[in-house]
């Protein structure tokens, strides 16, 4: 049974007051709250043990080695992967362009195609541009239509080629044959919540390619849901331990074992070496080919306490609470948009979408919808959601996003449907 | 606005949107097209999606403090179009008025610090790219003309 008032208790930041209210956070999309015990393993680790993991052989440096390597552990069973495909980075945009410059550039050149779509978050986006650009290797995405859904079937909609750059938009179906090299593509959607059946599209690329390689971008499902890697078909996942409760600082890459081993280093320096010469150097074994440096230990000891917490809690349990908020939020959202009062974006029906609900309060700017929101002590998301061209293609310039997490009320969602009413009075 | 809203402990943000910004933001000072504008400029804000087209008309004004031969380039007229939220639309419609008259060293001199006065004296931190869109496209426009 998933008791949320409990869950509340272990946050302490959700007793604070702004602007005089209770504090309603609904932006754990772009970071989630921490729970105490994760606070406090940090503490611990600072007040108790701190040392520099493979350099000492005295007690402190061994306790944090093995801190570490329980960490790594503890996120590897999560996702049921094994320990040795499980690298540390800083945050999901390190882990998509580790997986860019090492394998990318080795492996895609002229004539090759990289697979996205309109869903994605500038992070999965970006890097792919640019190396397609920097190869002369082609970008297909995979437009949406006006649910926030992936085109799966229809036409190719049009080719643009700027800046050396020749990007096609069309259906999955129509952009789909064996030149594509690498499927890039997000498990949920982090402005619209949607979330594409990637493992029938895996499969399919799968099929059609042979050797492409694919990389989900779990962001924004990894915290939400129970996901396995060896259910899903992937080669590479990536995501943010600051968006599961964990500390910001701390991303990870999951690769496969085979895949990883055959990759070259990202960055270069201490802990990620074999042998070193004065003439060259041998590059260690996964997982430390690809930690470069002292890693943020104490955030990485932070993200074993935040797994703890979610397995305590049980992902089943809180994918079903957060899809009741979800369906609970659109029943009285639309309640708010059938009187006019807003739009929404994305699916209509809580089964095809994770914890996000954007929307626009008509005549109102979603910066100013926020800033307003928030002097009643309620935490938006404005702008862009770094997803432009997601946002721009619903012809708005910019969206109001509400995401959801464990800590999330029923009250709290009676409470922003009331605030939002109060929001166009301010320029009645 | 409503008072209901300036009587909340929420003063502080509130106060972002005091009258004086509904209005400019309801009722936008010099927007539309500038007929016979010598000079256009877009300056968008990249990370919220606002945009906004500047159109000026300019003279070539002799000043005794510059010595340079041609004189100071100083706006005459301004009028701008675009989409964005109460702050930085208010700012924009605000700023056509100021900006009559002056040269580059008035915009200089008169600063960001200027805008969050003009706006009120004061602005939500998050805000201040709102609050500066049409400056930064007016200092642009006296450096690409300079």
């Amino acid at each position: 049974m998933f008791d949320v008032e409990k869950v509340r208790n272990d946050f302490p930041i959700l007793k604070r007051k702004i602007h005089g209210h209770d504090l309603v956070f609904l932006d754990s999309g772009a970071t989630s709250q921490k729970p105490e015990s994760v606070l406090s393993a940090m503490n611990d680790y600072y007040h108790n043990t701190n040392a520099n993991i493979h350099r000492g052989v005295y007690e402190l440096s061994s306790e944090s080695t093995r801190l570490v390597d329980e960490a790594r552990g503890k996120i590897a069973a999560f996702i049921g992967a094994k320990k040795e495909e499980i690298i540390f980075t800083r945050n999901a945009s390190e882990s998509i362009n580790l997986v860019m410059y090492s394998w990318g550039k080795e492996n895609i050149g002229s004539g090759d195609a990289v697979l996205v779509s309109r869903l994605e978050h500038h992070s999965n986006l970006v890097p792919w541009q640019e190396l397609c650009r920097e190869k002369g290797a082609e970008l297909r995405i995979i437009d949406v239509d006006a649910n926030g859904n992936l085109k799966m079937t229809g036409d190719e909609k049009k080719t643009v080629t700027e800046n050396g750059l020749t990007v096609r938009l069309g259906s999955f179906e129509s952009l789909l044959d064996d030149k594509i090299k690498m499927f890039a593509i997000t498990g949920a959607s982090n402005v619209l919540g949607t979330r594409p059946d990637i493992q029938n599209m895996i499969k399919r690329v799968k099929r059609a390619t042979g050797e492409a390689k694919v990389l989900v971008d779990a962001s924004q499902m990894v915290p939400h849901m129970k996901v396995n890697v060896n259910v899903l078909g992937a080669d590479f996942l990536v995501f943010s331990g600051h968006k599961m409760l964990g500390p910001t600082g701390v991303g990870v890459l999951w690769g496969k074992n085979e895949i990883l081993s055959k990759m070259k280093p990202f960055l270069f320096g201490g802990d990620m070496i074999g042998e070193v010469k004065l003439t060259g150097a041998t590059w260690a074994d996964i997982p430390s080919r690809f930690e470069a440096g002292t890693p943020d230990i104490a955030g990485i000891v932070g993200l074993g306490a935040a797994i703890d917490y979610l397995n305590k809690l049980g992902m089943e349990n809180v994918q079903i609470y957060e899809k009741s908020l979800m369906d609970y939020a659109l029943q009285k959202m639309s309640v708010l948009e059938n009187e006019g009062v807003i739009k929404m974006y994305g699916p209509k029906d809580a089964e095809d979408r994770g914890g996000a609900l954007p929307f626009n309060i008509t005549g109102v700017h979603a910066h100013d919808a926020a800033q307003i929101l928030d002097s009643f002590g309620i935490a938006v998301r404005s702008g862009q959601h770094c997803a432009a061209p997601l946002v721009t293609g619903f012809g708005v310039p910019a969206m109001v996003r509400v995401t959801f997490y464990i800590y999330n009320t029923i009250g709290e969602i009676d409470y922003l449907v009331e605030k939002i009413r109060n929001v166009p009075k301010v320029f009645a | 606005m409503c008072l209901k809203y300036s009587r909340s402990s929420s003063l502080i943000t509130m106060l972002d949107y005091k009258e004086i910004i509904v209005d400019h933001y309801k009722n936008p000072r010099n927007f539309g097209e500038l007929e016979g504008a010598d000079l256009t400029l877009d300056e968008t804000n990249a990370s919220c999606g606002d945009m906004i087209r500047i159109q000026v008309k300019t003279q070539k004004l002799k000043n005794s403090k510059t010595q340079n031969g041609e004189g100071d380039l100083v706006i005459v007229d301004m009028k701008w179009r675009g989409v964005g939220c109460a702050i930085s639309t208010a700012a924009a419609s605000m700023l056509s008025e100021k900006i009559v008259g002056m040269n580059k060293k008035d915009l200089e001199q008169y600063g960001e610090a200027g805008v969050v006065e003009m706006l009120g004296g004061e602005v939500n931190p998050g805000r201040m790219k709102c609050a500066t869109l049409a400056y930064r496209g007016l200092l642009k426009i006296f450096e690409n003309n300079g």
